[in-house]
């Protein structure tokens, strides 16, 4: 699904030289659940904008569900995000002015689907989340975590294979964070592959698949089995 | 494609700057369209042909105090004496100088007092037989006076019998028929004969809201203290020739004030000072306006990108392409100024409506709100181009990041 090889991000300024990322590699397999962690500054921002083409790398190869990345031009990326992945940011980035219908219908639009089809798709992607019958609200009128469950819907809505979280639970208390976990953990169950970066250790460990970052190069591999009765023991 | 609803949707919710915009177009498509076309109007009307070979001509106005001289007299010799100055063609004494904005108007009857009769206004000049020749005015049917025609008197009794008219004025007097050889009447029931008929031949008032065009030579002088006088010249000796005009009149005879010696083209170049002033200020009205418009587009829609940094971002992120987000800020600002030029454009005709009772100017036309329209339109929609080309430059990556 997901394939980076090596891949190095500098960010270049007349005084300093950072790197980002340092000779990153990783594998995501087709329905796998992956929580990315790592302290503030390690390079998981980079890391989500890279695999997520919002930025481009400085070397190394990307591929993502066959495609390579990094031959790409500025179009053809704008169009594979739109069709491969699926965004769900820390601060929702709902668009104010527009309902919750057309806040999911946004991703729709640039992809050219048909009024019809965007209705049914996004009635259903409302409902999955549980918001069908406030379609017409504006985000400022729902809670911090109706409104990730929104960025939710609009993130599904584009039935992509890949959905990328960037702290999906970072403005969200206990109680809504854990009912957005439950629904990505069903989104994924469901079939998606989703890269979540996370900052919080609990949250990750509730995620198959953990990968730390450290200073911009892959820390550590720890593969959680069991995630179901890990969710149960947090519960109790 | 055109993200139409959505775009109108999100306008209607957050539109206190949208309808600030919208006016500030309506407001610019109703002043400038109407500002535009007194301004073309005003252009037509200073390149109006006047029928006088302005640059040939100049006027002097002789106020006589001498009583030792028969002024009914007095004025052939000056005639006289002009014509024979070098350089010059010819010189008359009338009533009024064409184009000074002073001079005399009547109505003029088809048929005699007490008859009902249809009338038509128009200026007259008096003058004898070298008006036409002085004025510089194009004879195109019947004859100049000749010297038995002019008639020297104060008198209505002794007035002449015969006219030149202009071709405008046969045309209102005689609309259906040929207008040579054709009476027609002033003092109420006195007869005149049309034997000749000019081209142009503006009247005094050129800016009057009554026909211009409409003007008649009376082969009459009047004589008194207080005569102007016509004199044309050969080409590039009008300068010189006024400058020894007032010795010329006074060597003659002395007991007289010269004054008002003025080129023609000056004297109307006078007359129209307001209206050239008022132009100029429309246009600054214009620039002003439609420079505050473009400037307030552009403030307006730099703004709109600073407060949606994250949200272009974020569109970004979602799959827009650069053009998709320029298309936006375009249709956005298309929807606001189709709005400002709809109510523009009504409010342009009715100022147009209300400038024409308060101000006798014509009548809108209305070409000139769709062409202003246009013009609006184009100016905001590059107006938005650049700051929306800079929006498309925002990284999808800032939608990730806290700004």
């Amino acid at each position: 699904m997901l394939k980076m090889q090596k891949i190095n991000k500098v960010y270049q300024t007349e005084m300093v030289q950072t790197h980002a990322l340092r000779d990153f590699s990783l594998e995501v397999n087709e329905g796998e659940f992956i929580a990315v962690t790592g302290p503030s500054g390690s390079g998981k921002t980079t890391f989500l904008n890279i695999a997520g083409m919002l930025e481009t790398f400085t070397d190394g190869e990307y591929e993502l569900d066959g495609v390579r990345v990094g031959g790409l031009n500025d179009n053809q990326r704008a169009d594979l995000r739109n069709q491969k992945i699926g965004f769900i940011f820390q601060g929702f980035n709902l668009i104010p002015d527009l309902n919750l219908y057309e806040n999911v219908e946004v991703p729709l639009r640039y992809r050219g689907i048909k009024t019809a089809e965007r209705k049914r798709r996004i009635e259903r992607c409302l409902e999955q989340v549980g918001l069908g019958s406030r379609a017409k609200h504006l985000p400022q009128q729902l809670s911090g975590g109706q409104q990730q469950r929104v960025a939710i819907a609009r993130a599904l809505a584009g039935e992509p294979r890949f959905l990328l979280a960037d702290e999906p639970t970072g403005n969200l208390d206990s109680l809504m964070a854990r009912q957005v976990m439950e629904l990505l953990e069903q989104i994924n169950r469901d079939g998606a592959t989703i890269v979540m970066v996370t900052h919080d250790p609990e949250l990750a460990r509730r995620a198959p698949r953990n990968i730390q970052i450290v200073d911009g190069q892959m820390a550590d591999f720890t593969l959680y089995q069991g995630a179901a009765e890990h969710a149960v023991a947090m519960e109790a | 494609m055109f993200e139409i609803k959505p775009i109108f949707n999100a306008l209607c919710r957050s539109k206190v700057g949208a309808i600030l915009l919208l006016l500030q177009i309506a407001i610019t498509t109703a002043v400038v369209s109407n500002a535009s076309f007194i301004i073309y109007d005003h252009v037509q009307y200073l390149n109006k042909e006047t029928g006088f070979p302005q640059d040939e001509l100049f006027r002097f106005t002789v106020l006589t105090f001498g009583k030792d001289r028969e002024l009914s007299q007095q004025f052939e010799l000056d005639e006289a004496m002009l014509r024979n100055i070098p350089g010059v063609i010819n010189a008359v004494t009338t009533n009024a100088v064409p184009l000074s904005g002073s001079g005399s108007s009547s109505s003029f009857r088809l048929k005699p007092s007490p008859e009902e009769s249809e009338s038509v206004n128009a200026a007259y000049y008096f003058a004898d037989e070298h008006a036409l020749e002085t004025f510089g005015v194009k004879l195109i049917e019947g004859r100049n006076f000749l010297p038995e025609d002019v008639r020297i008197t104060n008198t209505i009794e002794n007035a002449p019998n015969v006219a030149i008219v202009s071709k405008a004025f046969a045309e209102a007097m005689f609309p259906d028929e040929p207008a040579l050889g054709k009476n027609f009447y002033y003092f109420g029931d006195k007869p005149l004969k049309i034997i000749g008929i000019v081209d142009t031949m503006l009247s005094p008032w050129p800016r009057s809201s009554r026909p211009p065009e409409n003007t008649i030579l009376v082969p009459m002088i009047n004589p008194g203290m207080y005569q102007h006088i016509m004199v044309r010249t050969q080409a590039g000796e009008r300068a010189a020739i006024m400058r020894q005009m007032e010795d010329v009149m006074l060597d003659a005879y002395n007991k007289r004030v010269i004054i008002n010696i003025e080129a023609l083209d000056q004297v109307k170049q006078d007359y129209d000072a307001s209206d050239v002033l008022m132009m100029r200020m429309l246009i600054v009205i214009i620039l002003v306006l439609v420079s505050v418009t473009a400037l307030g587009i552009f403030g307006l829609t730099q703004f709109n990108i600073s407060k949606r940094t994250k949200q272009i971002g974020t569109r970004r992120a979602l799959g827009a392409r650069k053009s998709d987000i320029i298309r936006y800020f375009l249709v956005e600002n298309a929807m606001v100024c189709l709005g400002g030029l709809f109510i523009g454009s009504i409010s342009a005709v009715l100022l147009g409506t209300q400038l024409m009772q308060w101000y006798s100017i014509p009548a809108l036309d209305n070409s000139y709100v769709a062409v202003t329209a246009l013009a609006v339109f184009a100016m905001t929609m590059l107006a938005v181009v650049v700051p929306a080309k800079r929006a498309a430059n925002i990284s999808p990556s800032i939608a990730t990041r806290t700004v």
